[in-house]
């Protein structure tokens, strides 16, 4: 086990490498760059100021002399400093990434509340009617766009009711104590977990509904039915253990796909995190955020499904890694 | 630099104008009585803090060293020598009293410039406000090895000596009709170990000041905090009433408007023409906000017609070359229409170069007369074709039209524009493209700078002085980009001597009614040569609360300057 798990992740590193390259490359071909002075940047930039920033950056540079640079500083911690704000790159996703965690992990934990019970359920009542709507909705939510979805929000709940505040994390005006403090906190997740929580909760429901369905139709389900065990541990016990297995790649899979979903969730609430880093800094060309962004969505994903085939190992004592 | 006046969120990127404004205050505004919303004669109530809807967000708060729009909120801790108003006079603020030659302040050259400078000032952080500190900032401008991005009204200054504590003496290398421009940010000498100061450096991030409020914290993508400066030097004449400001980052410039009318904010810097409509009728619908317009005329959104073929300059552009086709593309365009029916009334006219401030130069826009458009067109040889486009010697009057993507207002009146070139026998096609590609520079590629384009449209100008950004010489010779000069910052590859002669000697001249003869001779030689036309001038306006009080617009920039005696309804 612990070899695999070390075998897996020096795998790893030759794929970490190739979506960096792949990911930098694709950043240089994108057309302007980052000393457009745009309409956004504001300002016409002076000849000897672009002169200055080109040699600061090193942009000058040939790409693969530009990448060794940057992929050393990468792999000694050294992230290099955002053209926009001179700050290292690391202190600025420092700053930003424990907010997108809360609202990831949030919805993640929101999603896994909603779907398991719903899909399990479904799943056992096949063809009822709570079958039905819930593999309606779950198909509606599945092809809702989520920043139509956050908007609709807003405007019912922010800005129709003014119920919930429409921006941020917390109360700027004034400080809450108590409760108050808490239902300020409250208030203002509720809206961008929800829309994070969306697809994430419909695809699941999904999934658990089907894998629960193709378990409980199998033999060893029936003959543990006819022995005579209740219903409710025929169904936990051992149909959605075995069920289980699959869900969990799908589960972990989400994670990365959760961050990614931030990038909408964060613009419309106005959430200081790494997704609406990542937009900012989309728009002003920013690569080293970009590409530190970037790099650890990669390792997101990569983590993710390393972590997936250990829990399979955990799950279900069947597999074994040699 | 360019302003706004669209709804998209996207478009809200366009104040940034203001950021590069730097001299001078900016988003033109009007005169006005002061306390507009004070209703209750009763005491201003002290504390409470005001939450701005910041929708677009700088990396520094030091418009020195950052000339990202929201910076230039920074006077709210950074006081100025001198601030200017609407009509372009201005006001002293860290100076005793305004130089001029009658009391000595400016010597006969015109070359040197002494600052008075006000008893008694302190910094946020109780040192002395000197002379030193003045000096210490142009050496900063000065330093080679420094990032900082000082207007050109520094180019001209040659050197700032100290005369005494109050005293600082200002060199010119030619007379500068804008040294009250000067000085807008000063540096605390006694934060800094040296000159050498770049971007990193924590001031250039959040600027300590002399100002009614002091810089707290900046939280990235997130928040600005401002506390009251409680050592403020004035604070017994004009007392500062709020605990703080917040600025609360709201990107989404839209749902930031909404959240405002809601009363989430108390003001959302900016709101820009688009919002205006909309936010009137709230108004009038009985929701707690104050809405003002500003009467003057701001940024103006301008066709530049390329003056080259393809960027070389030894050729006239094929179609847009033929003075007459300029002519009759200005007559051709309804500029009404677009003000009344896409801007709801929120535009203004205009036809002149020189628009605003002290410089200003009333030209009418051209009026819609599409019959002579069409007279000139025939009398120029651009014969109709079969599919109703004209053309000439072989070259078909088929021409790109232009601007950043993305923005809805404004592709509504491309398409009126597009249609009213139709109607005289152009051929338009609306080819938008994305901002870097469009503004990039010589070496990025971009349209503008390279001369790849036939018409292209944006708002820009300036705000209290064609000197503002280098306004006026932009449209001279020598800023025409090329691989020789890639730093040319022309919009038009247009040239003219005669122009240039009048800007340049205009820009070293501290006469008053010689540079405004100066800058109207340049503006009618603009208005008859059209490298570019002005579609209209921008309706400005401002927003806040009810419950927000002591708000005037008695400065350059609208609203945001009488922060300093904002207070909150009791």
């Amino acid at each position: 086990m612990g070899s695999y798990v070390i075998r897996r992740s020096l795998q790893a590193i030759p794929l970490l490498i190739g979506i960096s390259v792949v990911l930098f490359l694709m950043l240089q071909m994108t057309p302007g760059g980052p000393l457009a002075s745009s309409e956004a940047g504001g300002g016409r930039a002076t000849a000897e100021r672009t002169e200055r920033l080109r040699e600061e950056f090193g942009l000058d540079d040939p790409l693969p002399v530009q990448y060794v640079n940057w992929a050393g500083g990468m792999v000694r911690g050294d992230w290099g400093t955002s053209y926009n704000t001179g700050r290292p790159v690391i202190d600025t996703i420092v700053d930003r990434l424990p907010t997108t965690l809360l609202l990831t992990g949030l919805a993640f934990v929101v999603a896994l509340a909603i779907a398991l019970p719903v899909g399990i359920f479904a799943a056992t009542r096949q063809y009822s009617t709570f079958d039905y709507v819930s593999s309606g909705l779950s198909f509606v939510g599945v092809a809702t766009p989520s920043f139509w979805f956050g908007l609709m929000l807003l405007f019912l709940f922010s800005f129709e009711l003014g119920w919930l505040p429409s921006s941020g994390l917390e109360d700027l005006r004034e400080q809450h104590l108590g409760l108050a403090a808490v239902w300020d906190r409250v208030s203002h997740l509720i809206m961008p977990v929800a829309v994070l929580a969306l697809i994430a909760t419909a695809q699941l429901t999904r999934y658990v509904r089907d894998s629960m369905l193709e378990v409980l139709h199998q033999d060893y389900v029936r003959t543990a039915r006819g022995s005579g065990l209740p219903e409710r541990s025929v169904v936990v016990r051992h149909a959605f253990r075995n069920a289980a297995i699959p869900m969990v790649t799908i589960a972990v899979l989400m994670i990365p796909e959760l961050f990614l979903g931030a990038v909408i969730t964060e613009s419309i609430f106005a959430i200081p995190g790494m997704g609406r880093l990542f937009i900012e800094s989309a728009e002003l060309r920013d690569y080293p955020v970009l590409l530190g962004i970037l790099t650890i969505a990669a390792l997101l994903v990569v983590l993710a499904n390393l972590v997936a085939d250990v829990l399979y190992g955990l799950i279900d004592p069947r597999i074994s890694y040699g | 630099m360019q302003l706004a006046g669209e709804e998209s969120p996207v478009s809200a990127t366009r104040c940034s104008f203001v950021a590069a404004a730097l001299a001078v205050i900016v988003c033109g505004c009007s005169s006005g009585g002061s306390g507009q919303g004070d209703d209750g004669r009763a005491e201003p109530r002290t504390g409470g803090t005001a939450l701005v809807a910041m929708t677009q967000e700088a990396s520094g708060m030091n418009p020195l060293f950052n000339d990202q729009s929201g910076s230039f909120l920074s006077f709210w801790a950074q006081e100025p020598l001198f601030v200017a108003r609407p009509d372009g006079s201005f006001d002293p603020v860290l100076a005793a009293e305004l130089p001029s030659v009658e009391n000595g302040g400016v010597a006969k050259d015109g070359r040197t410039v002494t600052f008075k400078l006000r008893e008694g000032v302190t910094w946020s952080d109780g040192k002395p406000f000197t002379a030193e500190d003045v000096k210490f900032t142009f050496d900063v401008i000065q330093d080679p090895d420094s990032t900082a991005l000082p207007p050109s009204a520094y180019d001209l200054v040659e050197s700032v000596d100290v005369v005494d504590d109050r005293t600082a003496r200002v060199r010119m290398s030619k007379p500068n009709p804008y040294y009250l421009g000067l000085f807008q940010q000063i540096l605390p000498k006694h934060k800094f170990e040296s000159t050498a100061v770049t971007t990193e450096h924590p001031q250039a991030r959040l600027p300590l000041g002399t100002g009614p409020f002091v810089f707290e914290e900046f939280r990235e993508g997130d928040k600005i905090v401002l506390k009251r400066n409680e050592d403020y030097w004035n604070q017994d004449e004009r007392p500062v009433r709020l605990d703080g400001i917040t600025l609360k980052i709201t990107p989404d410039a839209q749902a930031a408007i909404s959240a405002f009318q809601r009363g989430e904010f108390d003001t959302v810097f900016f709101v820009t023409s688009g919002d205006l409509p909309n936010l009137t009728k709230a108004r009038d619908d009985g929701r707690p906000i104050e809405v003002t317009l500003q009467e003057t005329k701001s940024h103006v959104e301008w066709l530049w017609l390329n003056q080259s073929d393809d960027g070389d300059h030894s050729r006239p552009h094929p179609v847009l070359g033929d003075p007459a086709m300029r002519e009759a593309i200005d007559l051709g365009i309804d500029r009404k229409a677009v003000i009344d029916q896409v801007l709801e009334g929120f535009g203004k006219l205009n036809g002149s170069v020189f628009y605003s401030g002290a410089a200003a130069t009333e030209v009418p826009a051209a009026p819609f007369d599409p019959d002579r458009a069409n007279q000139a067109l025939d009398e120029a040889g651009w014969v109709r074709g079969s599919d109703g486009v004209r053309s000439k010697d072989g070259v078909r009057a088929g021409l790109r039209f232009q601007t950043v993507t993305g923005d809805q207002t404004r592709e509504l009146y491309q398409q009126l524009v597009q249609q009213n070139l139709k109607d005289i026998g152009i051929e338009v096609k609306i080819a938008n493209v994305p901002s870097n590609l469009m503004f990039g520079t010589y070496q990025e590629d971009g349209r503008l700078a390279r001369g790849n384009f036939d018409i292209m449209m944006s708002r820009e100008g300036y705000v209290v002085d064609p000197l503002d950004e280098g306004w006026a010489s932009i449209f001279t010779c020598d800023e025409r980009a090329s691989k020789s000069n890639p730093g040319g910052q022309s919009l038009t590859h247009w040239c003219n001597r005669e122009y240039d002669a009048l800007v340049k000697e205009a820009a070293s001249s501290v006469e008053p009614e010689r540079r405004k003869a100066l800058y109207a001779q340049a503006a009618q030689l603009f208005a008859r040569e059209r490298p570019a036309l002005a579609l209209y001038s921008s309706t400005w306006g401002w927003a806040w609360s009810s419950r927000l009080k002591g708000v005037s617009k008695e400065y350059f920039d609208g609203i945001w300057r009488s922060a300093h005696d904002w207070y909150l309804a009791g």
